[in-house]
């Protein structure tokens, strides 16, 4: 959000024809231009960006700083491609129209894009460097096209003589297919130094880069939100459906294997972390007996890594175990899963000092704390439901 | 009155430090580190641990508005021996000057800094060229050793204002 006068330098010189970006150097160095002008009005609407060209016949300054964005686009139309481009002198305008802007407040700031070799050398281009730190103007450059040799070098020693506090950047793009917009939004130059301009980004990331975005579900939240919601949504659901089968799959089969010691533990810190489960339990049940044998085997593989109490552990290796010997375990699972209504949990829960020991060996569990004590109330009602539940089925 | 030649104030005049107008205060070419505020500052320009510094090379440009109308008598500047200012062009009313275009205009007035000005005896102006003045613009010039970096630990600022009374001058008067 710094209030910033800024000049860009268009290189518009033979150089330029090039396709080693697509479409053409030139058209890939005006997308950039664009997105940089964007975003610079967008971060302050106080900001204003002037474009100067410095190929052709001569320097020339097609817009001086101004906040009309649609006066900069139209501007960028129509350009030609020729001649060579003049660094020194395209500096110096630069400088020369921001020292004329009409708002004083505004910080100074100059954005070269050098697609072409650089006849000037090192000593120059640190003279002119210096001059710019004196007169507190920041320099960015976009180092793209040409890379003969000492090219790097020659800017970066004039972003040394520039810089004043990491004010001044540099980005070198390689050719190739990336657009140079793309690189440039995640560079300083675009961001602004770290604030502003990020939301911008990310919107110009989205639309440029197309189906690349990075986002959770491929769909940008900030263009449709509604249904980047819809799915993050679906996904928990079916995420939590799966967990509770897994547990619920994972207490029968521990039950098979140890005794009631282990499952009910983890019945316990089931009822106390999944209060709702115990309610779902038999359609969850009714799901499973669909399921074939490697879901099964799956979800139990789940509910090992979701174990919650420390006697879970050794559930865990029960389990693991039970897994191992797979085959036939599985079928006997799946056979009791069809066969068995709530009756093996509910005749756990019957036990009330059972349970209540349980909850008090559970760390971090407060036989005390209100909401436990209701979960008890409610087991045990269940529990008288259940009863008659268990005479009529056998 | 003080004894010490440094500190003394012409009679009838203030210390205009409190009507500069510090959200305008500009300094070209000021390192970050060591900046104008240790020079110009009420405390921070009488630790002569702080100070101002160049940056690029040895010249300095300062632009100092005032929040009202005010008579410039003298000024006092004080710095090292060897990287104290020693050639000071001062401009009044030019707003937002450069480096470019310091050599463009005639200063109002142009000193030469002696040791003994270093040390904080002011520096009496062509008065006549600054009774009209909204803002000041000091240009440092050079160096007294040639330094590639010039250093100013202090700037005070002497004078009337014109539109207003000073209190303190009428205090001043009432104990006579």
């Amino acid at each position: 959000m710094v209030l910033e006068a800024t000049m860009i330098c268009i290189d518009n010189s033979e150089w330029m024809r090039n396709g080693d970006y697509s479409p053409s150097r030139f058209q890939a160095q005006s997308d950039a231009v664009n997105l940089i002008c964007g975003a610079k009005t967008q971060s302050n609407p106080e900001n204003t960006v002037g474009v100067l060209t410095m190929g052709g016949k001569g320097v020339r300054v097609l817009v001086t700083p101004t906040s009309d964005l649609g006066k900069i686009l139209a501007c960028m139309h129509g350009l030609e491609v020729g001649g060579e481009a003049n660094l020194t002198a395209a500096i110096q305008v630069a400088q020369l129209a921001l020292k004329h802007r009409q708002n004083k407040k505004q910080q100074q700031r100059i954005i070269v894009f050098v697609g072409s070799p650089i006849k000037y050398d090192k000593k120059m281009l640190e003279a002119i460097g210096r001059k710019l730190k004196k007169n507190s103007v920041a320099l960015d450059i976009v180092d793209f096209g040409e890379s003969d040799d000492g090219k790097p070098e020659k800017l970066e020693a004039l972003i040394t003589a520039v810089n004043n506090n990491d004010s001044s950047h540099i980005v070198h793009v390689p050719p190739g297919s990336n657009a140079v917009s793309d690189v440039l939004i995640s560079t300083p130059i675009f961001t602004g130094d770290g604030e502003g301009g990020s939301s911008f980004a990310a919107a110009a990331a989205a639309a440029a880069a197309g189906g690349m975005s990075g986002f959770d579900f491929g769909v940008d939240p900030n263009v449709d939100p509604e249904l980047a919601l819809a799915l993050r949504v679906s996904m928990e659901e079916e995420r939590a459906r799966q967990e509770a089968a897994a547990k619920k799959a994972a207490e029968e089969a521990a039950k098979q294997e140890k005794g009631e010691e282990a499952s009910s533990s983890r019945d316990a810190a089931m009822a106390e972390a999944d209060q709702g489960s115990s309610l779902s339990a038999d359609d969850k049940k009714h799901q499973l007996t669909d399921d074939e044998a490697a879901l099964l085997e799956q979800a139990l593989a789940m509910s090992v890594d979701n174990t919650k109490s420390g006697s879970g552990a050794i559930a865990d290796s029960d389990m693991s175990d039970a897994t191992g010997n797979d085959q036939d375990l599985a079928f006997a699972l799946q056979m009791s899963v069809q066969d068995a209504t709530q009756s093996d949990m509910s005749k756990v829960l019957e036990d009330q000092s059972f349970v209540s020991s349980i909850l008090n060996s559970l760390p971090g569990v407060d036989p005390n704390d209100p909401s436990v004590k209701d979960l008890l109330a409610s087991l045990q009602q269940k529990k008288e439901e259940n009863k008659p539940e268990d005479e009529g089925d056998k | 009155m003080a004894s010490v030649a440094s500190s003394a104030i012409q009679r009838g005049q203030v210390d205009l430090v409190d009507f500069v107008d510090w959200s305008s205060v500009e300094c070209l070419n000021q390192s970050s580190t060591h900046s104008l505020a240790n020079a110009l500052k009420q405390g921070y320009r009488d630790d002569d641990g702080l100070h101002l510094a160049s940056d690029a090379d040895e010249q300095l440009l300062i632009y100092i508005p005032f929040m009202q109308v005010v008579k410039l008598h003298s000024v006092a500047i004080k710095g090292p021996e060897e990287e104290g200012p020693r050639t000071v062009k001062l401009f009044s009313n030019k707003e937002h000057m450069g480096f470019s275009n310091v050599n463009d205009y005639p200063p109002s007035d142009s000193v030469v800094l002696s040791s003994e000005n270093l040390k904080g005896k002011p520096v009496i102006l062509k008065y006549v060229k600054f009774q009209n003045v909204r803002s000041l613009t000091i240009f440092i010039e050079d160096n007294q050793g040639g330094n590639d970096i010039s250093i100013v630990q202090k700037i005070a600022l002497f004078g009337t204002t014109v539109d207003t009374t000073n209190m303190k001058d009428l205090k001043k008067i009432e104990e006579h």
